[in-house]
């Protein structure tokens, strides 16, 4: 056993950067004042504030008052989509079956409130349908969602062609984007997609939990949809956490300082890691998009005749955290929705396993996590009936 | 509710796991579909009916192969009258207890274990092949956990009416629409059911 973890769930979260740490501190007892007009307090808060605003926005190429801080990406979520629908009232919205559960547990509830949702469905690598897009837009479809990145096999959205659709339509589509995955993984300029909303959270890139933020275009009216004191803008009521929005603008800071070298990091760390799998271990498949189709820290492989939750148990009595998709594994005991929309049998849903990177991760914690992971193979495949099936075929 | 340590003892280092060469009965329960299978080698004393031997492979889950491990333990030894009384509810004691969404594997281990012995039996003559009725249709809805608290449907009074006319299976449910297993449940219902060549038609009626 290694001292300390080896965290490979980092869609999930990520760990706190220190210098987030550093720029929260002095927020929580000094400075925790709130905004406020004309006394030093209030006032430097204001200027704080408008800082913190500036840095998101410029991040995601949008102005500061289009940024309005949540207590993270589902609320930001929540308050854009149910916005949208106390404003227009009715119509058609469009979501697809592999999206994140935010967009698609919202569509229900639009659904129940005389809202018409058409689901697109995906190809093999989790890439939405577009052609289905152009063919579902009728002349009351008011609104379009999509999750940037795909939050199980990481699959890039064409968010250009969906831009180029919606834009071509004869009535205006607002363009909501799930972005929580994909932030700090590719560059999302809000201006060069058509972008009306977008959600974003700061614990998936080494800020604090508990903070988020939604971009809302300007001139996009949303309606309310939490009521209270109002502080800063119509859309945030209620207290805001300045010491963890501190933290978020230093997170973004630090993300976005070098996107690009970022990027690379990631993907280089993501690539060592796909490559020492298949090397050390038989009968793996790749789930979702290759190369630059998929965001850069997200590998997810099949491992037959195996099952997710005893993989995931073993490693993480090595110290590993790692997702799987196996029904054991979850809450409601079913097969990951995402893998079986994409075409994926039951064993291969089982059998998944997500590794999500941070920019913490070492190489060396990939060489221990595959290398225990091929030991935990090869145990689980000479206990396994479908294994031994396959090998006495093979004979 | 996490696993006890016996289930992470029995799943870690497993007993009697492997394929046997020249078992005398075999039986493989359960589905990649469902995430789980279970497959039960026994070698039985011919003179006095001893489990002489007992081993298992297991693609499922840490408490499926926990589950399938005690079994094993459970039944060696035994006479084949014996090791007939052994129950999910046996393996689930040894284990020192499951989280109520895996009592199921413990089903899954006891009835493995159980149709290996009704095959030995069978082959030996020392049983008809039962006929399908009514009451076999209960004997497997007494093999459904209801995942949120881990006991079967029929003690739970969750199945109202059970009818079998012309191949056709009639289940009345009593799960209230908003309970997030009925999908499960109607899904576990068919996959026992399905496996006789007797059931034709499967209808489960949900309140």
């Amino acid at each position: 056993m290694r001292p300390g973890k080896i965290y490979l769930d980092n869609c999930v979260s990520t760990p706190l950067a220190p210098e987030v740490m550093d720029a929260m501190l002095p927020y929580f007892m000094q400075k925790f004042w709130f905004p406020g007009s004309f006394i030093s307090t209030g006032e430097s808060t204001n200027d704080a504030l408008a800082g913190f605003s500036a840095t998101v926005a410029k991040s995601i190429g949008a102005k500061p008052e289009e940024i309005h801080f949540t207590s993270g990406g589902t609320l930001a979520n929540n308050i854009a989509i149910k916005g949208l629908a106390t404003a227009l009232k009715r119509g058609h919205v469009i979501v697809s079956v592999v999206d994140y559960p935010d967009l698609l547990t919202n569509a229900a509830w639009l659904e129940k409130q005389g809202f018409e949702v058409s689901y697109l469905g995906a190809d093999s690598k989790a890439r939405i349908d577009l052609d289905q897009l152009k063919a579902e837009i009728r002349p009351d479809t008011v609104l379009f969602m999509t999750t940037a990145v795909n939050h199980v096999v990481g699959t890039i959205q064409p968010l250009q062609e969906i831009h180029e659709i919606l834009a071509a339509a004869p009535n205006k589509i607002f363009f909501h984007v799930d972005a929580c995955q994909a932030y700090g993984k590719m560059p999302l300029d809000v201006n060069t997609y058509g972008i009306d909303t977008m959600s974003i959270s700061a614990h998936k890139i080494h800020g604090p939990q508990g903070i988020g933020a939604l971009y809302t275009r300007k001139g996009t009216k949303l309606g309310q949809l939490i009521h209270g004191v109002k502080r800063v803008n119509g859309l945030q009521t209620g207290g805001l956490s300045i010491a963890l929005i501190a933290g978020f603008a230093k997170a973004v800071e630090l993300s976005f300082a070098d996107l690009e070298g970022s990027i690379k990091h990631l993907r280089d760390l993501s690539n060592y890691l796909y490559t020492k799998l298949q090397e050390k271990i038989e009968h793996i498949e790749l789930n979702g998009a290759e190369g630059e189709g998929r965001a850069p820290h997200n590998i997810n492989i099949s491992i037959d005749y195996i099952e997710g939750e005893a993989i995931t148990m073993m490693l993480d009595l090595h110290g590993i955290t790692v997702a799987t998709g196996s029904a054991c594994a979850s809450q409601g005991l079913k097969a990951n929705y995402v893998l079986m929309a994409i075409g994926k049998n039951h064993v291969q849903s089982h059998g998944s396993m997500k590794f999500t990177l941070n920019r913490f991760n070492t190489k060396e914690d990939l060489d221990f996590t595959v290398e225990k992971l091929a030991e935990i193979t090869d145990e689980l495949r000479k206990r396994s009936p479908l294994y031994n099936a396959m090998k006495k075929q093979e004979k | 509710m996490q696993y006890s340590q016996k289930v992470l003892d029995h799943f870690m280092h497993p007993h009697n796991v492997g394929k046997m060469e020249k078992p005398d009965a075999t039986a493989t329960e359960g589905s990649p579909s469902c995430g789980d299978q279970v497959t039960v080698y026994l070698k039985v004393n011919e003179g006095n009916k001893v489990i002489e031997d007992i081993s298992f492979l297991s693609y499922g889950c840490a408490s499926n192969i926990a589950t399938a491990s005690i079994i094993t333990d459970l039944a060696k030894g035994k006479t084949l009258d014996q090791a007939k009384e052994i129950t999910w509810r046996d393996a689930m004691e040894a284990l020192d207890g499951l989280p109520p969404v895996k009592v199921h594997c413990s089903v899954l281990a006891a009835d493995t274990l159980q149709t290996a012995i009704s095959n030995y039996e069978i082959a030996h003559g020392l049983k008809e092949v039962p006929n399908f009725s009514k009451d076999t249709i209960v004997e497997e809805l007494k093999k459904i956990i209801y995942p949120q608290v881990g006991e079967d449907i029929v003690s739970l009074k969750m199945v109202k009416y059970v009818g079998f006319t012309d191949g056709e299976v009639l289940i009345d449910m009593n799960m209230m629409s908003f309970d997030s297993w009925r999908d499960n449940i109607a899904e576990e219902i068919h996959e026992h059911l399905e496996k006789y060549p007797e059931v034709k038609k499967i209808q489960i009626n949900f309140p």
